[in-house]
């Protein structure tokens, strides 16, 4: 059980970055953080990693408190942040230098077939496409067998396509392995398809404005699933305090000549 | 304008989702021919013909430049256009080159330069790595050590040379000195501002998985300035052979700074052209073993190749 109390972190220079963030995610939950820029997302999830010592409030994973990283929580960067000088296999084996050889390679194998990238085991990442590198950047959080993984951002740099391969890795990741996922997203599709619940910032400072549960978890169609959606887009908007934006349709229509011309 | 921008942003966006759509079809029957595939047709020829030949290439091209110019002079020489005097032909350094040779002098001038200059880089070295990694790593030690050896180096090397003749003697102990003096600075700074300037991003990744100390050292810190120290050692190689003729000027009876002064001294510019070019042909070799060597090491790193020769 992951649990966060009163969560604050000010940044020297006065930037109050996150405010009283209370959360608790049961074993198995995956929680989709959504906001706006700068609404403390990484802010928060470097404060549960150990990575950044909050200002107010406590992290504790099984009521034990987290002052550091902890061998039971991982993260995923934004980026890939893979290790240039190693091989895909020992960038996936990075954590796991304390463990027998054996273990080791039967670990990094398990983990490699999960993200489907048992071929590339002695490539260098230099030679990996974006989401080649950051399914190795999840394999590699995997091996610990973290109970809490927390995922910043983890596919917003990929291709649309590329996202819901990895969306469907991550759900079958979290199938077999039933970890606690925090997962930050700008991404209300991914948010409300992926998570049992999804929580909405409000920045400056950043805090909770809306914890919307979600129903049918893990499906991308129906009534429930639009409602959710509509739901979670509207609670978006009001934390930017700006009226949900015009279609693209429109946008384009203030640019008569964007339609007139053809390419 | 704006319209053409635009414009050129709707042909873009054309463009882009017609190859996400050729990507997706191709995709799958790329995937199940194996991903490494598109490397194959063309490596095993270029391996067994081509690799003597590329190196051979590889090594007309860099020596065309002096060789051209040296034919230039000979024939200049040699049809009157020039006296040759003061700087001889080709020909005459040659035969110079013989004669030292025959005579059995060279191959010890040659011998004790190499050994002044590796045993002053080892030191230099040794001794600029290991200080460069403490100010790197122990802000104290930066903030204590790093001015004075700023400092230091602000001085130009040469100035230390009477110093070290009153420590150290006027024999072999006082050119090492000089010549480790002249490496120790350039491998200091490559790997204390290596060292300062690793990216967090990358240290964050140790953190996660709990490393510190010593094992953040081998396992981040170490491999991420491998690159910068090999350069660094590079950058210190190249002063060592600057330093050691500094070295021998100051009084040696041996060595390629010696053959410099004895041919100045005796009027023989024939003797001074022949130790430079000795100079040109080691300090190059020297510093392509150097590079040859620790190629392995950083073959991860992703860099801009200069591709062709
Ligand atoms: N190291 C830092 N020092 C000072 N201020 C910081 C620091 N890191 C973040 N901030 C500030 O804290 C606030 C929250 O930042 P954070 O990175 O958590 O936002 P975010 O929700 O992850 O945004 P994004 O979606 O753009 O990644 C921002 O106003 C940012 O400027
Ligand atoms: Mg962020």
């Amino acid at each position: 059980m992951l649990a966060l109390k009163g969560l604050g972190k000010t940044y020297a220079g006065g930037v109050q970055a996150l405010a009283g963030f209370t959360l608790d995610a049961p074993p198995g939950e995956i929680v989709a953080i959504i906001g706006g820029s700068g609404s403390g997302k990484s802010t928060l999830l470097r404060l549960i990693s150990g990575l950044d010592a909050p200002t107010s409030g406590t992290v504790s994973i099984h009521g034990e408190a987290v002052h550091e990283p902890h061998p039971l929580i991982n993260l995923i960067f934004q980026e890939p942040r893979l290790l240039p000088w190693l091989s895909v296999r020992d960038n996936v084996g990075f954590g796991l230098a304390h463990m027998p050889r054996a273990e080791q390679a039967a670990r990094i194998e398990e983990a490699l077939c999960r993200v489907k990238l048992e071929a590339y085991g002695d490539r260098l990442p230099k030679a990996l496409s974006g989401g080649q590198a950051q399914r190795v950047a999840i394999a590699r959080a995997l091996v610990t067998r973290p109970e809490v993984l927390l995922l910043d951002e983890p596919f917003s740099a990929l291709d649309a396509l590329t996202r819901e391969t990895l969306q469907q890795h991550l759900l079958d990741i979290w199938a077999q392995t039933r970890a606690t996922m925090i997962l930050v997203t700008h991404d209300i599709d991914e948010a409300v398809a992926l998570a049992h619940r999804v929580i909405v910032l409000k920045p400056w400072p950043g805090r909770i404005l809306d914890n919307i549960k979600i129903a049918y978890p893990h499906r991308r169609s129906g009534v429930a699933f639009d409602q959710a959606r509509a739901r979670v887009r509207s609670a978006l908007h009001q934390s930017l305090s700006v009226p949900a934006p015009a279609d693209i349709r429109t946008v384009w229509a203030q640019h008569p000549s964007v339609l007139e011309t053809s390419p | 304008m704006t319209m053409n921008a635009l414009k050129a942003g709707n042909a873009l966006k054309a463009g882009s989702v017609s190859d996400v759509a050729s990507g997706a079809i191709d995709g799958p029957s790329r995937a199940a021919a194996g991903s490494d595939a598109p490397a194959r047709p063309d490596r095993p020829a270029g391996l067994s013909s081509g690799r003597w030949g590329g190196v051979l290439i590889r090594f007309a091209t860099a020596v065309a430049l002096p060789v051209g110019a040296f034919l230039l002079w000979e024939i200049a020489v040699d049809s009157g256009f020039a006296s040759g005097r003061l700087v001889p032909p080709p020909s005459r350094i040659l035969t110079t080159l013989v004669d030292l040779w025959t005579a059995g002098q060279l191959v010890d001038h040659i011998v004790s330069t190499c050994l002044r200059v590796l045993l002053g880089f080892l030191a230099g070295a040794a001794a600029g790595a290991l200080a460069g990694s403490l100010t790197g790593y122990f802000r104290v030690a930066h903030a204590v050590v790093d001015p004075t050896l700023q400092a230091l180096r602000a001085i130009p090397s040469i100035a230390w040379v009477p110093l070290f003749i009153l420590w150290f003697g006027i024999f072999e102990t006082s050119k090492v000195v000089l010549i480790a003096t002249g490496v120790f600075f350039p491998v200091y700074l490559g790997v204390s501002t290596a060292l300062l300037s690793v990216d967090r991003k990358i240290v964050e990744v140790g953190r996660i998985f709990r490393l510190s100390g010593f094992d953040l050292v081998r396992r981040i810190l170490f491999p991420a300035v491998l690159p910068a120290f090999i350069v660094s050692l590079r950058a210190g190689l190249g002063l060592g052979w600057m330093f050691v003729v500094a070295a021998e000027f100051m009084g040696a009876s041996e060595g390629l700074g010696y053959l410099l002064v004895d041919g100045q001294q005796l009027g023989k510019p024939d003797q001074i052209m022949a130790a430079i070019l000795i100079f040109a042909v080691i300090g190059k070799l020297s510093d392509a073993i150097l590079v040859q060597a620790t190629a392995p090491l950083v073959a991860w790193q992703d860099n801009f190749s200069r591709g062709g020769l």
